[in-house]
């Protein structure tokens, strides 16, 4: 896999068609991955891709935006990469993205060999990026299978008391250091809500109730955007299970309105429109 | 020496808690570990790699009221924040304990934290060596090391079933008053071999490299989010604002880094730091370059705490490292 | 004396059908349960599920929007985009322990003082059965 990809940005490089290529490159433990900006065609044996490349770039597009970019685009990245084109962040035109086809990655468990896949990996159809200038790996035969959100049935399944359990204790270990916004390709509003201060809607103080109203509105705000990448729960220094919080959304998206983001730069987000006739439930 | 056997360590951790707040590792929330306050000393969990946030939050709480105001018939009435018992960390490690004592560099200089001041006076620190180190590990190269009992009032180290003891201050001789303590022929394990970090001469170094694109270069990557900072056990920036409570107002002041985009952003919109690059230098120049020359110590003890957990790897080995050889060009 | 527990509810009435409605209900002395704050919004549309998150930080035992009958809206479409998204968000909340039963989207005219004290008081019992939302 890295090989392709070294030589398409070699090649991207010399011909000028673009300033920098982003792509992955080994960590400082030998192990996991990190991201590579790439200006010079000498750097360009460096990148790598394989399991432990777990990162979302195209959250590194947007401050790129007027710049010739090459991208190495994950399915689910280049679907941040459709979400952000739908939403008129990114400019076709400066993008070439380098797609891979993918059967999964690894959790991101610093300096540790034995890690196993990321849960949302197991369930994902997208192997192929639904967005590509040039396609790494080969494609697989036939459809993915239909897998759903078996981890979100799951954890319907407990009590109204222990959800409220176990997200209470959740609360309580958030520090809001913020990594899950940053590392998201969704959250580029240049004020944040949280940081709003007429009227202050969480303020500075660290502690459960506002980290509740932090967690749960920044994934509300996500709904029918959240491409699945899952860079903010490898990201969280402690570890706040925030797949599950998305992946309801999600699962709600596609039964209430039949949409899963960033399969398409041109589909209209279900929060963009509506049916006169539906009746998506929670009417009194 | 002096020996702890485990069931006099626990006699006596149980003794201190009856009049004073014990807070030792414990794991805690999505099996991480983290020092918390006890009432058990079977919750206590001493595994070898260190505990996931720094036991600095005690000093320097994530997020607290530090004061609040009351107006009742025109008068204004302040209630500072108070620490109701003295107080003990069990488990803290060198590299921890070492950064604490960081921290007193800034917060006890005038005019002194009072709040700071207070804990520090009525707590004590029980540290335990580290007979393992982590990969990320560099205490050595920061000033500490494994068995460095610097910063402690009390060091246990590790032998077979207890712990040999060293009285380092009067504050820990004072404490073992109660406890029972034998004296014995021990043989204390070695200190494990830690990789060093080449931080001789980093500060001159940084001062070269400090206008270099380099720091553009790393900052490329990094997503400022704030986990360097938090989980930092010698990071200290902070917010403070003022919020309405229900009969009160509360000056709060919470944890904040300087990654942060809005960090240094101004009323009216000034940031003198706005780009990526400026504020990566900014963190490495606080640790390597401004705390050294005001404080004459790096501000940093090798725990590796931001090594584990940067989301994209910005390695402060690997920062010193390069800025050593940039200088050198 | 031990007093029943009265829940605490919050109200957001679009101003141009919900809010009338029950103006209504007041000016025609039709009485409900007055556990319940209103909060006057142009659009039951401007309800950012931000507001009813808070509304639970602040002590709400429930939430009442209530908008314009679809079809209706003041503006057109505000309601619909009100439906979707409280349709989501009722799904969330209870996802993460806030029940589907303390959150309620109503639809309700100007014209309709009757039945807005009618959606009030059966609301508000359906909360209390519920308890506290914070035990």
């Amino acid at each position: 896999m890295s090989q392709p990809i070294r030589d398409k940005a070699r090649e991207l490089l010399q011909t000028r068609k673009v300033d920098c290529v982003i792509g992955y490159e080994r960590a400082t433990d030998g192990i996991t991955a990190r991201p590579l900006f790439v200006y010079d065609v000498k750097d360009v044996d460096r990148l790598i891709f394989d399991r432990t490349c777990v990162h979302n770039l195209s959250r590194y597009l947007r401050d790129r935006r007027d710049r010739m970019t090459a991208i190495v685009a994950k399915p689910c990245d280049a679907r941040g990469i459709n979400m952000l084109l739908n939403e008129h962040q990114l400019d076709r035109q400066k993008l070439f993205i380098i797609g891979v086809v993918c059967h999964g990655v690894d959790e991101r468990c610093w300096g540790q060999t034995d890690t196993r896949q990321q849960a949302r990996c197991q369930w994902c159809r997208q192997h192929v990026p639904p967005v590509y200038d040039f396609l790494v790996g080969e494609k697989p035969a036939g459809e993915p299978p239909s897998a759903g959100f078996p981890d979100i049935e799951e954890f319907e399944k407990k009590s109204p008391a222990e959800r409220r359990a176990f997200w209470e204790e959740q609360y309580r270990a958030c520090i809001r250091c913020n990594a899950c916004r940053h590392s998201c390709p969704g959250c580029y509003c240049q004020e944040c809500f949280a940081e709003n201060l007429d009227p202050t809607w969480i303020g500075i103080r660290i502690a459960p109730a506002e980290s509740q109203i932090w967690n749960l509105v920044r994934a509300f705000h996500l709904s029918g955007r959240c491409v699945d990448c899952g860079a903010c729960e490898q990201a969280c220094p402690v570890n706040i299970p925030l797949m599950l919080l998305n992946r309801k959304l999600q699962k709600d998206g596609i039964e209430f309105f039949g949409f899963e983001p960033g399969l398409s730069a041109e589909a209209v987000p279900p929060f963009a429109t509506f049916r006169k006739d539906e009746r998506p439930g929670g009417e009194g | 020496m002096l020996f702890f056997s485990e069931k006099s360590l626990t006699a006596w951790l149980n003794h201190l808690m009856l009049d004073r707040t014990v807070l030792a590792p414990v794991r805690g929330t999505n099996d991480l570990v983290y020092f918390q306050s006890i009432t058990n000393s079977e919750a206590i969990f001493i595994k070898s790699q260190n505990a996931a946030l720094s036991p600095k939050d005690w000093f320097f709480p994530r997020s607290e009221t530090i004061m609040s105001f009351i107006t009742k018939d025109g008068k204004t009435q302040i209630i500072p924040a108070t620490m109701e018992k003295d107080a003990v960390i069990f488990g803290i490690r060198p590299c921890d304990a070492r950064a604490i004592s960081l921290i007193d560099r800034p917060f006890l200089a005038e005019p002194v934290d009072a709040l700071y001041q207070e804990r520090r006076n009525r707590t004590a620190l029980v540290g335990i060596a580290c007979v393992t180190v982590c990969q990320e590990c560099f205490c050595t190269s920061m000033g500490s090391g494994p068995f460095d009992p610097g910063a402690l009032d009390i060091m246990l180290t590790p032998v077979d079933s207890g712990f040999a003891v060293q009285v380092v201050t009067d504050k820990g001789k004072k404490l073992l008053e109660k406890a029972i303590i034998q004296d014995r022929e021990l043989t204390l394990p070695k200190p494990p071999e830690v990789k060093p970090v080449p931080s001789a001469g980093v500060t001159e170094a940084m001062r070269r490299v400090f206008n270099n694109v380099y720091w553009d270069r790393v900052a490329d990557r990094c997503i400022h989010c704030n986990i360097c900072a938090f989980v930092c056990p010698c990071c200290y920036c902070f917010d403070v604002r003022d919020y309405k409570g229900k009969d009160r107002i509360e000056r709060v002041r919470s944890w904040e880094s300087c990654e942060s985009a809005l960090f240094t952003r101004a009323a009216g919109g000034h940031n003198p730091r706005p780009s990526k690059g400026a504020r990566m230098r900014q963190r490495f120049a606080h640790k390597l370059l401004y705390f050294p020359e005001i404080f004459g110590e790096l501000k940093c003890t090798g725990c590796g705490r931001c090594v584990r957990n940067c989301p994209v790897n910005i390695d402060i080995r690997e920062i010193i490292h390069d800025v050593q050889k940039l200088a050198r060009e | 004396m031990v007093t029943a527990y009265q829940p605490r509810i919050i109200g957001f009435l679009c101003n141009w059908c919900s809010y009338a409605g029950a103006d209504l209900a007041g000016t025609s002395r039709i009485s409900y349960p007055g556990n319940i704050r209103i909060i006057r919004v142009p659009c039951s549309a401007r309800v950012d599920p931000l507001f009813i998150v808070k509304a639970f930080q602040y002590g709400a035992d429930g939430v009442l929007v209530a908008g314009c009958h679809p079809g209706d809206c003041h503006y057109s479409e505000g309601n619909y985009h009100t439906r979707r998204r409280l349709a989501l968000l009722h799904s969330f909340l209870d996802f993460t322990g806030i029940e589907r039963e303390r959150v309620r989207l109503e639809w309700v005219s100007a014209s309709e003082g009757r039945r807005w004290s009618q959606v009030v008081t059966d609301f508000t019992a359906q909360v209390a059965a519920l308890g506290p939302r914070v035990k």
